[in-house]
């Protein structure tokens, strides 16, 4: 059993005021001891989080349970959001127009993702950090995942693919370019630095998630198909081999991140002076596990509600569906990574923000992505990598314009403004662009 | 005195002054193009003896003669002559071109001796709109006559000519010249020119893969013209980002390297600002005269030489329009001052993929007329393979003259393509040039009819 210093300690600190920042926010310093490391991901949703008034737990179960229930229902300023989930079932139930039902579920979402990212951080606590590191690399995107698998088995692939592109584009864009533009705005005089091996590393990955996006992109569009490649369906082929081959990468990327090379994934160290307490976690190991499995039904709920009723509401907005599943949904599914971001930028630790918006944007592209393919595989649904031209080439330009933003390791505010103006040309196009629901990607044996 | 500076500069002085003169907002675009001023001489006219007439005479030499280019002012009257009684079109069209050269050159002395007196932001405000007068110019008298294509491949090829041309010859010469040094200097500039390329690239991009995402290409005329016409909105908030960030919070990466010695005194303005503001709308309005020429005889000049009128816009009009700043990039390049050059050549094109061509796409969306953001396959794939090269070129912060010769070595072969491409931009085109050579070809490979090019 690891033992349990923690690295990363949480102090409360509003009123001593030694950051002039207002309103409360959490200090993160770090022992750098043997033992748990948090990665960037975790340490971005631990400010989302308020540290609840512990009463000592005494003997009582109800005591216990109530504590339980305080951390992790009310452990969050999302907690406003909470009201949504069972409203949105209320609207499900009583047919109360999809279009609710759709937004309801969105709202629900946002804080669900958060809390499960926290329950995954607590969980970690007890099984080491290997482990803790694997759990969060999978679960750190779970929202994208379920909805992505439950749109595959209602067979709106367009929905995956063009979710999971807008997942990727948000986090390289969106997330990254507010980041930078509020940091460079809040540290105007000091410079900004940061590692740029981390930003290179994942920069890499996503390259070869592009390269296996554009082959089967650039085999139907190139190659004068044949009847017999028509027949065996070859783009399908190409696409689940490369799948398998994304998925090695990102076991690899994993055993890079999490075991040989772990000293350039970890947070900055503080400056400030060491308050001495080490953290624990706040709820037990069973108990934060029961939570993640409710957390986690509550998730696919919601989500199913999502994907049944994305037309619905697209009809009655009178947005295209591409703009909802490109546009929105990812904004949700990151809004508590993105807020988090946002304010470790402000605080000059520009390291944990890309470690953030790259590393999630690596899984996607290199693990849930490939994952949807072999799902789609084994329920005989044909999904390929063809995310057709426009998607994938705002894929390509958005890897492409970010590597070639980070590589240089410093920052200033114009960067950020650069790659948010890239992000809402892209929404700008995706909303100009209104193709019907039966486009050419679900019809997807290669050939356009 | 600027004048003065040049002078030195010719004669192998140093520019300190240059760095004082950052106190009047010189950027490098100004400065490059006083390396082609002289110093006049007034000991003539102080001989004259009535006062007025003195000064009148002083005003004049210093504005007209006051630049090596003068040689080519007798090209104007003379167009203008061409053109009233009716000479060849092809001459009007040679002389106009010629006469331009001067002219942009003026203008860009009279905007710097202007912003002297207006300070360091308005100046440099006053040089991000004017620096690429001519080009703006003859773009919107492109527009009024409802000639398009002329616009997109004129203003294609300035950015081009910037970034391939311009920043070759500098960098080819300046290494030969420097053989024995190591030129540095610093990527951050050419970082932030290169990513707001970047995003210009993106917003010419993404109109063109929307066209062919649908499926047929004319339902996707109207959603292609309405997100033009976002992204030009889009790409104008980045340019004015990008001044505030240039001109106020982040100068000290724009502004040039002192020089080593301490030479020259203060400048000053060697024309006052209300004669310096006349000269400049005085001068503006023969722009505007010439490049009305210019624009009304492309064709014919086109069938005289037997050059295509796409070859002509993208290559001969950028090379004529940006010679005074070609000339300046390549003198401080030989000077081993690298970091003026890049900023003359990559602030030029930047200031036309970001503000010139989305101001083209609002003027014409004022007017009513069709114009959008795609250039059409080959033209936009030059510009992101140009633009990828030169970013890549560039970000090592240190330049030999191989970098040089590679740039120039891509702006010739876009030429040749160009040259061999003949584009009939009218129907009956088609029987003048060759009829057997095709149309060009749009990416599903079906002919694209003409009227996609106006």
């Amino acid at each position: 059993m690891k033992k349990s210093p923690m690295d990363i300690q949480e102090t409360w600190d509003s009123e001593k005021g030694e950051d002039n920042i207002n309103p409360p926010i959490l200090k993160l310093e770090k022992n750098q001891e043997d033992g748990r490391r948090n990665s960037d991901h975790n340490m971005s949703t631990t400010l989302l989080s308020k540290q609840s008034d512990l009463i000592l737990p005494s003997k009582g179960l109800l005591q216990l349970f109530l504590t339980n229930l305080r951390e992790v229902i009310l452990g969050t300023k999302l907690v406003v959001l909470f009201p949504a989930i069972p409203l949105a079932i209320l609207a499900h139930s009583y047919n109360l127009g999809r279009a609710w039902v759709f937004a309801l579920s969105l709202l629900g979402l946002t804080p669900l993702a958060e809390r499960v990212s926290f329950l995954t951080e607590q969980i970690a606590y007890y099984t080491g950090p290997t482990v803790g590191g694997l759990l969060n690399a999978t679960c750190g995107n779970a929202t994208e995942l379920i909805i992505a698998l439950l749109a595959l088995r209602q067979k709106k692939i367009h929905v995956v693919k063009y979710s999971l592109l807008g997942s990727i584009l948000s986090n390289l864009l969106l997330v990254l370019g507010s980041s930078l533009l509020c940091g460079g705005l809040a540290n105007l005089k000091k410079e900004q630095r940061y590692d740029r091996k981390q930003a290179d590393v994942s920069s890499s990955m996503l390259m070869l998630g592009l390269l296996c996006h554009m082959l089967p992109l650039m085999f139907a569009y190139g190659e004068k198909p044949s009847l017999y490649t028509l027949s065996v369906g070859a783009t399908l082929q190409l696409s689940r081999a490369c799948s398998i081959v994304m998925l090695l990468a990102y076991v690899a990327y994993l055993f890079f991140q999490l075991k040989t090379h772990r000293q350039l994934f970890e947070a900055q160290e503080e400056d400030e002076d060491d308050l001495g307490n080490e953290e624990k976690a706040v709820v037990g190991f069973w108990s934060a596990f029961t939570w993640l499995v409710g957390m986690t039904a509550i998730i696919a709920l919601l989500s199913e509600y999502v994907v049944g009723t994305i037309e619905a509401a697209s009809d009655s907005w009178g947005i295209s569906v591409n703009f909802i599943s490109i546009i929105l949904l990812p904004i949700v599914g990151n809004a508590a990574e993105h807020a988090g971001s946002i304010i470790f930028a402000f605080k000059n630790k520009l390291d944990i923000s890309l470690g953030v918006a790259m590393g999630s944007a690596t899984q996607i592209s290199m693990f849930v992505v490939p994952l949807c393919v072999i799902v789609a595989w084994i329920m005989h649904i044909p999904m390929d990598l063809d995310f057709s031209l426009l998607e994938t080439g705002c894929l390509a330009f958005a890897i492409l314009v970010t590597a070639f933003t980070l590589q240089d390791g410093t920052s200033h505010y114009m960067k950020g403004v650069a790659l948010l103006l890239c992000y809402v040309t892209m929404g700008a196009c995706f909303f100009v662009l209104r193709n019907p629901i039966t486009n050419k990607t679900s019809d997807s044996l290669g050939v356009k | 005195m600027a004048s003065n500076e040049a002078w030195l500069l010719e004669n192998g002085g140093n520019i300190k002054g240059s760095s004082r003169e950052f106190r009047h907002g010189r950027t490098a675009h100004n400065m490059s193009s006083s390396s082609l001023r002289k110093k006049s001489d007034l000991t003539l006219v102080s001989k004259v003896p009535c006062g007025m007439l003195r000064d009148l005479l002083a005003n004049l030499q210093e504005v007209i003669l006051g630049t090596k280019l003068f040689v080519l002012f007798p090209a104007i009257p003379l167009a203008i002559a061409a053109h009233i009684y009716g000479f060849g079109k092809s001459w009007v069209f040679g002389l106009s071109l010629l006469g331009l050269i001067p002219l942009a050159e003026r203008v860009s002395f009279l905007t710097e001796q202007i912003a002297f007196f207006t300070g360091p932001t308005v100046g440099g405000l006053l040089n991000a709109t004017c620096g690429n007068a001519t080009e703006l110019i003859i773009a919107i008298f492109a527009i009024y006559e409802k000639k398009i294509a002329v616009v997109k491949y004129s203003l294609l090829g300035s950015v081009l000519s910037n970034l391939l041309l311009v920043l070759g010859t500098s960098l080819l010469v300046g290494g030969l010249a420097n053989l024995r040094r190591e030129q540095k200097y610093d990527r951050r500039q050419a970082d932030v020119n290169s990513l707001l390329l970047l995003l210009a690239l993106l917003c010419h991009s993404l109109p063109l893969m929307l066209r062919h995402t649908g499926d047929s290409i004319a339902l996707m005329e109207v959603p292609t013209l309405v997100l033009s016409r976002a992204s030009s909105i889009i790409m104008l908030i980045g340019y004015v980002c990008y001044l505030i960030f240039q001109l106020w919070t982040h100068r000290q990466l724009f502004e040039a390297p002192e020089a080593d010695d301490d030479g020259a005194s203060d400048e000053v303005a060697v024309i006052g600002f209300w004669s310096g503001f006349a000269w400049l709308v005085g001068f503006t309005l023969i722009i505007a005269l010439l490049s009305e020429y210019v624009v009304d005889t492309i064709e014919q000049a086109s069938d005289s030489w037997g050059i295509s009128v796409s070859f002509i816009s993208i290559i001969l009009l950028p090379i004529v329009g940006n010679a005074a700043e070609h000339a300046g990039a390549i003198i401080f390049a030989y000077k081993n001052k690298l970091d003026i050059s890049l900023g003359v050549a990559l602030g030029s094109s930047t200031q036309i993929a970001m503000f010139v061509v989305p101001l083209c796409i609002i003027v014409s969306w004022i007017f009513g007329i069709k114009m959008d953001l795609d250039f059409n396959m080959l033209e936009t794939g030059s510009l992101a393979l140009s633009i990828v090269v030169t970013a890549f070129a560039l970000q090592d912060g240190t330049s030999n003259y191989m970098k040089g010769v590679v740039l120039l070595l891509c702006y010739v072969v876009i030429s040749a393509c160009f040259w061999v491409l003949r584009t009939p931009l009218r129907k009956h085109f088609n029987d003048f040039l060759s009829p057997k050579i095709p149309l060009i070809q749009d990416f599903n490979c079906q002919p694209k009819e003409p009227s996609k090019l106006d």
